[in-house]
């Protein structure tokens, strides 16, 4: 086995090293890793914690109350009308999945491109995306009206004697969506095992290690376990990356394929995706900046990696700027003057001109500060910007999908859609949900992948020893 | 037939590597390494072949995708056609993204399944969870487990003991009687 060829190799890492503040601070030892990223898990319940767990506890109670009441009365409880038949309902799923998009990225394409900035985060982002997935699944299936015929969706043999109608988008996003959640899930459980079994080994009662125990399912870190676990978790990441491209398209389809002025238009597709990485780098950082300040993860999740979002957060705001640009270059171009109407007059002139003036400033002019490099070393702003743009992607979603509705081809069948308080109270409440399935997370489960920072940290010592030694022509093979 | 396992723990992978080859060409063969996060050369040292959940995926992934274009065409094409505004009722470009999804569903849940029957799991209770020492295995040690004849044991753990094994450590299986 020779050291050397494999630190020659990691360019990446010497250059991001040089370059600016390290992915790691400190190199601390395997057992000190561990008990720093477990300590979370087996310390004594803060109150701080459990003040939080009864606030989205009551959200959530909120959130249900709602659905049942929906359920109840029928979806005539919503704002919805005819024509914006689509409303909270499909803002909020696609916002929520759109958040959910950036967990995959951080976790498969980074690790694809061997970016080692992405070990300390990929295990909280991933679990953000599971958890935004659920919420987003909530709306489309509370919007069915009679959500307990859901699986008419799939095909199955009925008696109905009734397939499917395969050529409908929403039928994709059914297959899309449920594919999505299913591969994330697998993908964040198959990285959390080696985790488990730590936590198994680590356990003080036998409480916590029969249950631990059982869901490492009996994780020994055997060669054999690691040699097929190694190209499980590449391959699911390969099979991650085009899958999460294809979800977010399927997405935009749902719009894009209709004959909609403001929906019909074929740069939906990649500018629904850059959007939904730049709302889920967004909610990333809300989640992560104060999580690392009370999970005291500061030393794990450094101000590169802050650093490095911001600049993922400015190059796709970017780029939904530019999917901006293009709509109403198109709406100008193609000279259809219903497209000129939606895009020149209803948006920026309409009853709802203050949410689409509040759209463009939060996604095109708040992360300009980001060129800043002293912008994006204060935590505080960083914080800020991405909540506005929170929001900013929320409001784009609305003025797709309402400002395009309310005005219908025919003045006589224009409407106003204004949100009854079932609508924010589902909202909200999905809100709480995520909060709570994420304090649920962030206490059971270590946030920071150990295994992967230990195996980071061994790879930043071979480099330190490559850099201290000039290369040698060939290192021995030992024993041969 | 009862059998022994013994463990010992290295300090480096490359010592642990290099008490893997000596046993192998002692002739032991039910040899595993185990560490904390996957390391180098263990693999060459334990002779292990290259891992077939590559071609499990590509087996899996390719079923999804053609069961899911098949089953698009059979039933929107030729089971129960339905005329919307005279389009054709089977269609190739409104099937790929299904096609696309359940080729990436079946290869994923393939990997995972076949990860599980390669690596043997679930399996909760193994022989070497008996050594208290040995739960250092996912923390921050690497070990070499070795599994033989209870009277092959002896021999084993001095051998060990040559090639710097710490912490050497035995546990009697108690087989079929």
């Amino acid at each position: 086995m020779s050291v050397e060829p494999r630190t020659l190799d990691m360019e990446g890492t010497g250059r991001a090293l040089l370059e600016g503040a390290p992915v790691l601070v400190g190199l601390p030892g395997d057992l000190e890793v561990n008990d720093q990223l477990f300590r979370p898990v087996w310390e004594r319940t803060r109150r701080g914690w459990l003040a939080l767990f009864g606030i989205c506890m009551g959200m959530t109670g909120l959130l249900f109350t709602a659905i049942v009441y929906t359920f109840a009365r029928g979806i005539g409880a919503w704002g919805n009308n005819i024509p914006v038949a689509w409303a909270f309902d499909i803002i909020n799923f696609v916002w929520w999945i759109g958040i959910g998009h950036a967990g995959t990225l951080i976790s498969a394409i980074l690790l694809l491109f061997q970016q080692k900035w992405r070990t300390s985060i990929n295990r909280f982002a991933e679990a953000m995306t599971l958890f935004a997935v659920m919420q987003a699944g909530i709306f489309p299936l509370v919007h069915l009206g009679r959500p307990w015929f859901f699986f008419w969706l799939f095909p199955y043999p009925s008696t109905l004697g009734l397939w499917p109608n395969f050529k409908s988008p929403l039928l994709w996003d059914v297959f899309a969506v449920s594919t999505y959640f299913t591969v994330s899930l697998l993908f964040w459980y198959v990285g959390l095992l080696p985790d488990l079994a730590a936590l198994r080994d680590t356990s003080k009662s036998k409480a916590a290690r029969v249950v631990y125990g059982i869901f490492s399912l009996g994780w020994r870190g055997s060669a054999r376990h690691w040699r097929h676990y190694r190209v499980a978790y590449l391959l699911l990441a390969g099979l991650a990356t085009p899958l999460v491209l294809s979800v977010h398209t399927i997405v935009s389809f749902d719009f894009a394929v209709s004959q909609l002025p403001g929906w019909h238009t074929t740069i939906f597709p990649p500018y629904f995706v850059a959007g939904a990485i730049f709302s889920g780098f967004a909610m990333v950082l809300t989640l992560m900046i104060p999580a690392r300040k009370v999970l005291g993860l500061e030393h794990v999740i450094t101000d590169r990696h802050l650093d490095n979002m911001a600049k993922v957060l400015l190059a796709t705001g970017l780029m939904v700027s530019y999917g901006y640009a293009t709509e109403h270059f198109i709406a100008w171009y193609s000279g259809n003057k219903l497209e000129a109407f939606a895009f020149f007059n209803t948006r920026p002139r309409g009853p709802y001109a203050p949410i689409y003036w509040l759209m463009l400033t939060c996604n095109v002019l708040v992360p300009q500060i980001l060129w800043w490099k002293r912008a994006r070393g204060s935590v505080w702003l960083l914080w800020i910007v991405s909540l506005l743009v929170n929001v900013g992607m929320w409001t784009e979603r609305f003025v797709i999908i309402v400002t395009s509705l309310h005005r219908d081809f025919l003045p006589s069948s224009w409407a106003m859609y204004r949100p009854t308080w079932v609508d924010w109270s589902i909202f909200t409440g999905t809100i709480g949900f995520f909060g709570l399935l994420f304090l649920l997370f962030l206490r059971f489960v270590p946030s920071v992948a150990a295994s992967e920072v230990k195996e980071l940290r061994r790879e930043l010592q071979h480099e330190e020893h490559a850099r201290s030694q000039p290369p040698r022509a060939a290192a021995p093979a030992h024993g041969r | 037939m009862a059998t022994s396992w013994v463990l010992a723990e290295f300090e480096t992978e490359v010592g642990l590597c290099a008490a893997l080859r000596r046993l192998r060409d002692l002739g032991h063969r039910r040899l595993d390494a185990h560490s904390p996060y996957p390391l180098h050369g263990v693999d060459e040292a334990l002779g292990l072949r290259r891992s077939p959940v590559p071609l499990i995926a590509l087996l899996f992934g390719v079923t999804g995708a053609v069961s899911g274009y098949l089953m698009q065409w059979w039933m929107n094409g030729v089971d129960f056609p339905i005329n919307v505004a005279n389009r054709t009722p089977h269609s190739p470009p409104t099937n790929i993204p299904i096609t696309f999804e359940l080729g990436i569903l079946f290869a994923a849940v393939a990997i995972v399944l076949g990860l599980f029957a390669l690596a043997g799991f679930p399996r909760t209770y193994h022989p070497v969870f008996e050594a208290e020492p040995f739960r250092t295995a996912s923390v921050n040690a690497l070990w070499l487990s070795a599994e033989v004849d209870p009277e092959q044991a002896e021999p084993l753990e001095r051998e060990l003991e040559k090639l710097g094994g710490l912490r050497i450590t035995r546990v009697a299986e108690e087989g079929r009687r």
